[in-house]
């Protein structure tokens, strides 16, 4: 009986949205405000060489302007997620771009460089906090058979607007000086809040259901709501915990090419332009890697966690091979290793979000991300400050490399430890408190055919 | 003085083209009675047709110019040569060259103390060969051709670097019509840095009025060499513009989307209460509070 009414269900879901019409809307909506966060981000560096000259500080003071600005968007993800659990993505989305745009703006009049870590740091980066985990999420939900293709069209806007931001950001810089720019970009920004309007709302019934009525003190009973819309009991699930394991050990060493393959070019005896050369090219075959990735991912050949073990391992590999690929000396031999490494590396981004709903299922999925997003971002700190030590210590690149590299294997190691790794189809996805499938495509209509009619009365996963 | 002139010697050195570069005779000072100047040699050897020499002077010099054409086949025994400056012919500068061991040999002392004496100098034999000698100041690297721009009530600063030699000093100046105004420092309004080899100006409150072409000059003992630095003032509404029309954009198109969705949802509402309530009974539940919430979320983008 369980089987009939699961499949009738399915029939139906398929049927009722996901996969088409208004997605298609939300996904050009993340492609846009992704590359105004993440694309933007990543063009600042532009106003930052006004900066120095401007209020005469260091480099380095600078640049704490970003990591000030991405640190922000991080911590506050599980924030922006916790307030779409609690009220609606719509608004938390909006508000977020008007953060990230006011931002921008009262950065444009600031004085001094502490102006400027309030401004651009504080403020843009909960503004962009809270737009980046919600649009993911709502686009996620939006799609099933489609959605690591979606991920990856919509990701792959951050490399593509940061070519075209450059050269932007120039150009405004060059006619307005960088407080004019920057009041321009604050307006630019604002269309996130465009973006935003075009989240439907829905009703959440879910909110009441999910507290328990409480006969204790008011107290506890909001700090179990705050806790139950950040998701916090994902933190005692085993197969959360894993791949956010996973994920983080991959992010020490998934940031280490962009920060050192340039001065590790330089040293193994390659010129400026070829150095920046070879990190163009990767980055060109990182936005071809997270497309194709997509696509490949969702003929639904073969199930997502495997395909995200073998670009992670392949990435992991071609980290390792860049420093010995240069001892050679063999310029073709760097770019052919820094072309594949971009394309592992941007192929596992497409698919390191999609993962998530099939571990913990749609409807928590808001909040794993924001959670996720935390976590693995502390762990991407400390990548970059060790390499740089294992660099001083040793001398040369090598060791840092190899290192690095050997995080993303840990990686899929520890993702292999994830439950029902080693079957040939998805598990059903944990239910919260509720029968029937949340998470639709081939997947789940191969379960109809190979799971037992337990299984899916099996509460809360594995 | 003496390092100067070291680093000239050491640059003439430099300077020399062929491997078989040939002395000629020392020449001796034909400076006026002033105080005497220094003196220096540069030689140049010409095989083709003509030859381009930069010489670079900080300070006043008694400048031998040495020319020495090897000529072509048929080397008549005798040439007539003469010298120009800037393309004018050097009064009584016309003689008979002589061939000797099959060259030809010009050779010229210039007493080169004033700005004026800097330019082209060339060495012409008849009709066939000229070397080019340009005697200089040291000059900037390329100009920067983008014009600086500015606020008004904001500050700036304005930049002149140059490498190598370091100037004797530096000073500025505004272009006024066509005349230079020297700065001078003011409180509040004008404030020079310099160090050895660059120097900033500071322009405090500015107004539009600022606007214009700042010249930074570096001082050596011969010459000033200039370097035009242009400035721009603007009020803050030039960038303010784009900024309101963008505004516009986002609050037309949220505006747009919202009342699209209202149009829409008007006439989906009945059919979406049906589906709704279809869903709900198709799922006979044991735990009661999640069914209706886990239903509607199941159809519904989080």
């Amino acid at each position: 009986m369980t089987k009939v009414k699961s499949e009738s269900e399915s029939r139906s879901d398929e049927a009722e949205g996901p996969d088409g019409g208004w997605g298609w809307v939300l996904l050009g909506a993340l492609f846009i405000s992704t590359s105004l966060v993440f694309g933007l981000m990543r063009s600042l560096g532009i106003f930052f060489v006004e900066f120095v000259q401007y209020f005469e500080e260091s480099a380095q003071a600078v640049s704490w302007i970003s990591s000030t600005g991405l640190a922000a968007q991080q911590f506050f993800s599980p924030l922006g997620a916790a307030l779409c659990n609690a009220y609606n993505a719509r608004l938390v989305v909006m508000a977020g771009g008007f953060l990230a745009g006011l931002g921008l703006i009262l950065a444009s009049q600031a004085t001094c460089l502490a102006h400027l870590y309030l401004t651009m740091g504080v403020i843009s980066g909960l503004g962009w906090g809270l737009v980046f985990t919600p649009m993911v999420a709502t686009v996620m939900a939006s799609f099933t058979r489609r959605r690591t293709l979606a991920l990856g069209l919509a990701f792959s806007s951050i490399g593509l607007s940061s070519f075209a931001f450059n050269p932007l950001f120039q150009l405004l810089v060059e006619m307005y000086t960088w407080r004019g720019a920057l009041l321009i970009l604050g307006g630019l920004s604002l269309n996130i809040v465009a973006c935003g309007a075009l989240i439907r709302p829905k009703p959440r019934s879910e909110a009441p259901a999910k507290v328990d009525p409480e006969s204790k003190s008011s107290c506890v009973a909001q700090l179990q709501r705050v806790s139950n819309y950040l998701e916090l009991s994902l933190l005692f699930e085993r197969p959360y915990v894993t791949y956010t394991l996973a994920i983080s050990l991959l992010n020490v060493g998934y940031f280490v090419p962009y920060f050192h393959l340039v001065a590790h070019s330089r040293q193994a005896g390659f010129s400026e332009y070829q150095a920046a050369f070879v990190m163009s090219a990767a980055g060109a075959t990182d936005i071809l890697g997270r497309v194709v990735s997509g696509w490949f991912a969702d003929l639904h050949h073969f199930r997502l966690i495997h395909l995200l073990s073998l670009w992670t391992a392949l990435a992991g590999v071609f980290i390792m091979l860049l420093p010995v690929s240069s001892l050679s000396g063999s310029y073709i031999a760097l770019v052919v290793i820094g072309l594949l490494y971009g394309f592992c590396s941007g192929a596992l981004t497409s698919l390191a979000f999609a993962v998530v709903p099939m571990i913990v299922g749609v409807e928590r999925m808001m909040g794993a991300l924001g959670l996720l997003q935390l976590i693995e971002s502390s762990a991407g700190l400390l990548g970059t400050p060790l390499s740089g030590l294992l660099k001083d210590i040793t001398g040369n690149y090598m060791a840092s490399f190899m290192v690095a590299g050997s995080f993303p294997i840990l990686g899929t190691l520890t993702m292999a430890t994830l439950p029902h790794y080693f079957s040939c189809t998805d598990p059903p996805p944990p239910q919260r408190r509720s029968l029937g499938d949340k998470d639709k495509g081939l997947n789940s209509e191969l379960e109809q055919m190979n799971t037992l009619p337990s299984d899916i009365s099996d509460k809360g996963g594995e | 003085m003496s390092a100067s002139w070291k680093q000239l010697l050491s640059q003439v050195l430099l300077l020399l083209v062929s491997c078989r570069h040939v002395n000629t005779k020392t020449p001796s000072p034909t400076a006026p009675a002033l105080a005497p100047l220094p003196t220096n040699v540069s030689s140049v050897v010409l095989k083709g047709k003509s030859h381009t020499e930069n010489i670079q002077l900080l300070n006043p010099v008694n400048l031998t110019l040495v020319c020495i054409w090897t000529g072509h086949q048929n080397t008549a025994p005798n040439i007539t040569g003469h010298w120009r400056k800037d393309g004018e012919e050097i009064q009584s500068s016309r003689r008979s060259v002589q061939v000797d061991s099959q060259q030809y040999n010009m050779t010229r002392v210039f007493s080169i103390d004033k700005e004026e004496n800097l330019g082209n100098y060339s060495c012409v034999f008849g009709d066939e060969a000229k070397i080019d000698f340009i005697l200089a100041a040291p000059q900037f690297d390329e100009d920067r051709d983008k014009p600086i721009i500015s606020y008004v009530g904001d500050s700036v600063g304005l930049t002149c670097k140059m490498a190598n030699p370091d100037p004797n000093t530096w000073t500025w100046y505004k272009e006024n019509g066509t005349a230079k105004e020297l700065i001078s420092a003011e409180p509040q309004r004008y404030e020079i840095k310099n160090t050895n080899n660059h120097t900033k100006l500071l322009v405090h409150n500015l107004t539009e009025a600022d606007s214009g072409v700042f010249f930074c000059g570096a001082v050596f003992a011969i010459h000033t060499t200039m370097r035009p630095v242009e400035l721009k003032v603007i009020t803050f509404m030039e960038p303010l513009k784009p900024f309101i029309s963008i505004l516009v954009e986002v609050v037309v198109l949220v505006a747009a989307i919202l009342l699209f969705e209202r149009c829409q949802s008007k006439k989906k509402v009945p059919a979406g209460d049906g589906t709704t309530a279809d869903q709900k009974n198709m799922l006979p539940q044991g735990d009661d509070n999640a069914s209706e919430g886990s239903s509607s979320m199941r159809q519904r983008k989080v």
